[in-house]
């Protein structure tokens, strides 16, 4: 009966990689270590739902067909488009990224990743003042503060607390929690707020006010702050910055509550200024809790193969970039594109309704394990196997750390990583054809 | 002077990029040869002329070059890009990046105006008579400077990043601008004369004056009194303090 | 079989001391050779200069670099020295390209290919982040690689100095180019990056670092000593303390001279210093800065146990990105930009920030001057390794515009002519006439990284040696590099053939074929009972520190193309 230990965790971007996984007649019969989450999604993989087959769309039905047949349908939509946008690619490996764009990039597509929903303004954030951050272990091993603003790891990442953060211990920080102070700012008390020793609750859409105060004020300009600032009265707005000025190591760990609130990356471009102008007294660093398991793995393999971390138009036969013009949805809602590629995502359930309006309008090509949203609009089905669990391959970790993730068991699906190499070769042979 | 009207055969939901449209390159040239003129469309380049129907009157040099465009041109991008002299006119909805790097000359727009109307430009005017989208005269992702030079004018309203890393040169804006006008400017000047919410942030050098209502006036500004333009007296805010800023924000 | 024979071509190949002779040469299977058949293909260099394929012994091409390229998307569309920057299509032959200072890997692989460049030494590993890298040298095409594990501010390095166990220290840092593939030692800022965990700096070689009770100097010496007992193929490769501060000639000299009592293992330096005009600067602040390069050009002059590199500068945008942390976190703060940052747990520091060098700056002039003053000041050119670090000092593609500025003292002079009078008070370069000759050139691009790293089958064209060249447009003896600087600079921009590995890869500046490079990593054999007694404290780490466990920390066989494992026997 083997037992794999050190198995990554392929679920959220805590990337967790201390998973024991017990397998039998190629069935995991037991997790350990995994939280609730990532449990589920090893055990429940089984349970859930798979696409059985490579399918394609005739007269509205979906027909199973063979791998290659589902290829050549899918490459042939490809070589007769003249903008095709291909996204996803966050919960897959870097290798199929890899693959992903290079098909992009002779495909002359646009390529983009769930960044584009969660946090693309991140980046566009580092774009304006870098990233001053650390690798999670600084924070279990040094920080003595730390605050949440706008996540809530108790549900969406929830070993993050015990493995690098709030509870986690280290050389400097022995005591762990109890020698810890967390702060939480969100504009409800979340659990992870519940947990806290200090709650600040904002009003909806005014992170950017409030640390603009907290720059103020560790700049030496407390006079022109009024008296409530985001809905928190001055003085507490002083104290919190006080405690992060007489802190010995600061991280703000920040979610989607500041990246996809009012001011969007001019938050994460003010925080990253906060975090500069706090190291002229402490030391201070920011990090994005990243939701799915590889988005940051994207943003990494994109940025070194084409200079981009996201939003890439190969139209012009090289990589241009520009958010708001180059995005997924930009597109989508302007109906630009006239195919689609969706892997390992689901626009179907998480754009606006007239991005999804325009996908059901145009030939759309799924690659997937499982059936979704999208599944009802797709023109050509290819199933795939689950990465990290029965297929390998590269992952980065919410603090841009790369990790291997392992296979587990066998599986009768081609790989994300096969799927997109099958489907470069049919599209040349196709061109070379034409 | 020589007159080259453009109209759209069919209107297009993939965009034309046409940075190849614009007075410097049409200047002298005849109706074929504009015609041959490539632009890109998808991931292809075609002739102009598979796009638009082009007239021409008279053959001149670039500064007597007038481009007409009749109807809506909501799906051309980058016209008038890097333009140095001549004039535009757009009689519809334009795409984004019109006027992008524009060094001179004029390009008037009576219609809509997608994002980054007049991004980086140096020089020359643009008169929008309709609303622009987001980032007027702004920068390139990651630049540290956008418009350093030449007017805009938005006689409608303008969303958010309005003259976002604005280095010089003049905004205007008669109607109302969205979220954060002239963030991170570094001179230049910005007249609003509706509303803004938190404008000004992290101004380090240059004049924002707004004449409506302030949203959210973001707490790194320090009062200096009051200062008269025109017969109205303004609060005058220095700031912005946490870049050492010597920027004026002027607001009611 | 593949044979290919260059006629006429007129080497220069310093390791041989061969200077510009017209000669013939043969290659086989990947290999200069002695002879070969009639059926060889024939290259005719027409008499155009010839030399083994370059090799940039310091840049930043792989991992960090990628921050770089993540907060500067405007660096995509910097085309400053067209044919080699900006942004190109993708060919039949080639991937897209984009960039200047931080281009993307495949553009990298290409531009170095141009320049007749054929191996590169990525100049910091992150151990924790080696998976990375290593994942970048994939999409470099062209190009053998190797990189430089660091170890000067790691935990279990410090505590096994404090606490007197050079074996096990020995063993440990075996383990640490294991797991990370590395080729050698780099050592940043000796204690800085620990001390920049706290937001803190060291100040000097005897500034104990917070929390472990050791100096930079113990850093230092312990590391060498390690070096020499496993017999690695290269020195410990130094980026001094202080780096960027007026004053910090003096720490440069005092750690140079540490190293005097060093005794190499292998036919090579002691020491490495790195881009030291980066630590050349006297004075005692930016008022009163000055270059340094003369004071430690006459000690260089004076020592023979060492080896440095320039770091010399490029005006224009350039990308800084070490990982001495303090240093960037003070660059960002000084020069109002964009700041980025990368502590990596129980290991190390970084940081990422442009900025621009204008000759209009007095300090950016100086710096300028102080690079080539090194160069020119240092007599024996198997001292000096040339590089920008790039993209610190600016990027790789400006190396021939720098061969200029090395060649003809007119071209300086035109340079200088456009600085100030309180910059030139500050430089003796404008009082210097020497000019490198094409076979000086060659030691300092090629002939001198052989040397250094131990890789006798690079850097030349001795038989055996593998078939890496570049011809370049140039007629010894029938052009002045003194006065025609700009038709060498077009040469060296566009290598008129650059063949890797017996293959033409470049040929009239253009890309013609795209082979995968090789890796080298080094496997230092140590005996079981010290490594076993070492494990046992790393496991102590994994357990309690870090936050990866350590069957995950070691970049597993799949990321390494062609690897070339270079085994030593470690003296226990």
């Amino acid at each position: 009966m083997p037992v794999i230990k050190d198995a990554v965790c392929s679920l959220c971007g805590s990337l967790c990689d201390d998973i024991t996984v017990t397998v039998e007649n190629n069935k995991i019969t037991k997790i350990e270590n995994a939280c609730i989450l990532g449990h589920s999604k090893f055990v429940g993989m089984l349970e859930h739902d798979r696409i059985e087959t490579p399918m394609i769309r005739k007269n509205g039905e979906l027909i199973p067909v063979s791998y290659e047949e589902a290829i050549e349908a899918a490459a042939k939509i490809l070589v007769n488009s003249k903008r095709t946008l291909s996204y996803g690619w966050c919960s897959t490996s870097c290798e199929a990224v890899s693959g992903a764009i290079q098909l992009a990039e002779e495909t002359g597509s646009v390529i983009d990743s769930t960044a584009n929903v969660c946090h693309g303004p991140t980046a566009l954030a580092a774009q304006e003042k870098g990233s001053p951050s650390a690798t999670l272990g600084e924070i279990k091993n040094r920080a003595d503060v730390i605050i949440f603003w706008g996540c809530n790891p108790v549900h969406a990442h929830p070993r993050h607390m015990v493995r690098y953060s709030s509870f986690s211990k280290g050389l400097f920080t022995e005591k762990g929690r109890k020698g810890r102070k967390m702060i939480v700012i969100d504009v409800r008390r979340t659990d992870t707020a519940k947990l806290s020793d200090k709650y600040v609750e904002i009003e909806q859409g005014s992170d950017l006010l409030l640390v603009t105060a907290l720059r103020s004020i560790v700049n030496g300009h407390e006079d022109v702050i009024p008296e409530t600032v985001a809905g928190v009265p001055k003085a507490e707005v002083i104290e919190l910055a006080e405690t992060l000025m007489n802190a010995k190591f600061v991280c703000i760990f920040f979610g989607m509550g500041v990246t996809q609130s009012r001011s969007k990356y001019k938050n994460g471009d003010a925080m990253s200024s906060l975090i500069s102008d706090l190291n002229q007294h402490t030391k201070a660093v920011m990090i994005g809790m990243r939701g799915h398991y590889n988005v940051t793995g994207f943003g990494q393999v994109a940025t070194w193969e084409t200079g981009f971390p996201m939003a890439i138009d190969f139209a012009r036969g090289y990589p241009y970039y520009n958010p708001g013009e180059t995005g997924a949805n930009d597109i989508l809602v302007r109906e630009e594109p006239d195919a689609a590629i969706i892997a390992a995502a689901d626009p179907g359930a998480h754009f606006p309704q007239k991005a999804v309006r325009h996908l059901a309008k145009i030939p759309v090509i799924q690659i997937d394990p499982y059936p979704n949203p999208t599944t009802e609009i797709a023109d050509v089905v290819i199933p795939a196997a689950v990465v990290g669990i029965e297929a390998e391959g590269t992952a980065y970790r919410m603090d841009a750390i790369s990790l291997r993730m392992k296979k587990l068991i066998d599986s009768k699906f081609k790989t994300d990583e096969e799927i997109v190499k099958d489907l470069t070769a049919k599209v040349r042979e196709l061109k070379r054809g034409a | 002077m020589q007159i080259v009207k453009l109209s759209l055969k069919e209107a297009n939901k993939i965009p034309i990029e046409a940075d190849n449209i614009n007075p410097d390159n049409f200047a002298g040239k005849t109706e074929e040869d504009i015609k041959t003129i490539p632009v890109w469309y998808g991931n292809g380049q075609y002739p102009l002329g598979d796009f638009f129907n082009v007239k021409v009157e008279g053959s001149d040099s670039v500064e007597n070059v007038k481009l007409v465009f009749e109807g809506d041109v909501a799906r051309v991008k980058r016209i008038g890009q890097n333009m140095s002299a001549g004039e535009i006119e757009i009689n519809g909805n334009v795409d984004m990046h019109c006027g992008f790097g524009m060094k001179g000359g004029k390009i008037i727009i009576n219609g809509d105006a997608d994002s980054w109307l007049g991004c980086e430009m140096t020089g020359g005017e643009i008169i929008l008579n309709g609303n622009a989208s987001y980032y007027v005269g702004s920068g390139y992702r990651g630049e540290a400077c956008g418009m350093r030079g030449g007017k805009i004018t938005v006689n409608g309203n303008a969303r958010d990043y309005l003259g976002e890393h604005m280095c010089g040169g003049e905004i205007l804006v008669k109607g109302n601008v969205g979220l954060l006008p002239a963030i991170s400017n570094n001179g230049g000047k910005i007249i609003i004369e509706g509303n803004a919410t938190m404008p000004a942030n992290e101004m380090k050098n240059g004049m924002v004056i707004i004449k409506g209502e302030v949203s959210d006036l973001l707490p790194s500004y320090k009062e200096e009194g009051t200062e008269e333009i025109e017969g109205t007296v303004y609060r005058k805010l220095v700031g912005d303090v946490n870049v050492g800023g010597k920027g004026v924000l002027l607001i009611r | 079989m593949s044979e290919i024979l260059i006629k006429n071509a007129s080497v220069c190949d310093p390791a041989q001391r061969i200077n510009c002779e017209t000669m013939d040469i043969c290659i086989k299977d990947g290999k200069i050779v002695e002879s070969v058949s009639a059926n060889a293909k024939v290259i005719n260099a027409e008499g155009r200069l010839t030399m083994a394929g370059g090799f940039d012994g310091h840049t930043h091409s792989a991992g960090k670099i990628n921050v770089g390229r993540f907060i500067n998307p405007n660096d995509s569309r910097k085309n400053l020295v067209p044919g080699l920057s900006g942004q190109v299509a993708r060919t039949e032959k080639t991937r897209a390209q984009v960039g200047y200072n931080t281009p993307n890997t495949y553009a990298i692989g290409y531009r170095y290919a141009k320049l007749g460049y054929t191996t590169i030494c990525e100049a910091a590993i992150p151990l924790l982040a080696a998976r990375h890298t290593h994942e970048e040298f994939k999409e470099i095409p062209i190009l053998d690689k190797m990189g430089l594990s660091l170890f000067g501010s790691n935990w279990q390095v410090m505590e096994y100095i404090r606490d007197k166990e050079p074996e096990k220290l020995a063993a440990y840092v075996a383990w640490g180019l294991r797991a990370s593939r590395g080729y050698g030692i780099k050592i940043v800022n000796p204690g800085g990056g620990e001390a920049w965990g706290w937001g803190k700096n060291v100040s000097g070689l005897y500034d104990p670092v917070p929390n472990f009770d050791v100096t930079p100097a113990e850093i230092l010496m312990s590391l060498a000593e390690v070096n020499e007992r496993l017999k690695l193929p290269h020195s410990v490769h130094v980026h001094c303390n202080n780096l960027g501060k007026p004053g910090n000639y003096a720490t440069t000299i005092e750690t140079m001279k540490l190293f005097e009592k060093v005794k190499p293992s292998r036919d090579r330096q002691a020491l490495h210093v790195t881009h030291v005009q980066f630590n050349a600067y006297a004075g005692t602040s930016w008022r009163d800065f000055e270059t340094g390069a003369p004071m430690v050009a006459d000690y260089i002059n004076g020592a023979n146990h060492l080896t440095f590199d320039l770091g010399q500068i490029i005006f224009g945008p350039a990308v800084t990105m070490t990982a001495d942390g303090p240093v960037e976190y003070a660059n960002a703060r000084m020069m109002h930009e964009k700041w980025s940052n990368q502590d990596i747990e129980l290991e190390d520091a970084s940081g990422v920030v442009p900025l621009f060098y204008s000759p209009k700056s007095f300090v950016n002039a100086v710096q300028w001057a102080i690079g080539l003053e090194l160069a020119l000041l240092v007599k024996d050119p198997w001292k000096v390794m040339f590089t920008t670090d790039s993209p610190n000092g600016g990027s790789f593609v400006n190396y021939p515009e720098a061969f200029t500025y090395l060649m003809s003292a007119k071209r300086r002079e035109e340079v200088i002519s456009g600085f100030s009078k309180m910059a030139l008070d500050r430089m003796v370069l404008p009082g210097i006439d020497r000019e490198l000759d094409f076979y000086e050139l060659a030691i300092m691009t090629r002939s001198i990284q052989s040397k250094m790293y131990s890789r006798p089958e690079k850097g030349n064209l001795k038989p055996g040696s593998d078939a890496d060249i570049a011809i370049y447009d140039i007629l010894p003896g029938k052009i002045d590099p003194s006065t025609e600087y700009e038709k060498m600079k077009k040469a060296f921009s566009g290598a008129a053939y650059t063949l890797k590995d017996g293959e033409i890869v470049v040929k009239d500046g253009e890309i013609e074929a795209t082979p995968k490079g090789k890796i080298y990593w080094v496997n230092a054999k140590v005996p079981s009972a010290i490594d076993s007694a070492m494990q046992k404290d790393i496991d102590v780490k994994f357990r309690k520190y870090y936050t990866v466990s350590k069957a995950n920390y070691m970049v597993e066989d799949v990321y390494l193309q062609k690897p070339v494992e270079i085994t030593t026997e470690g003296v226990f």
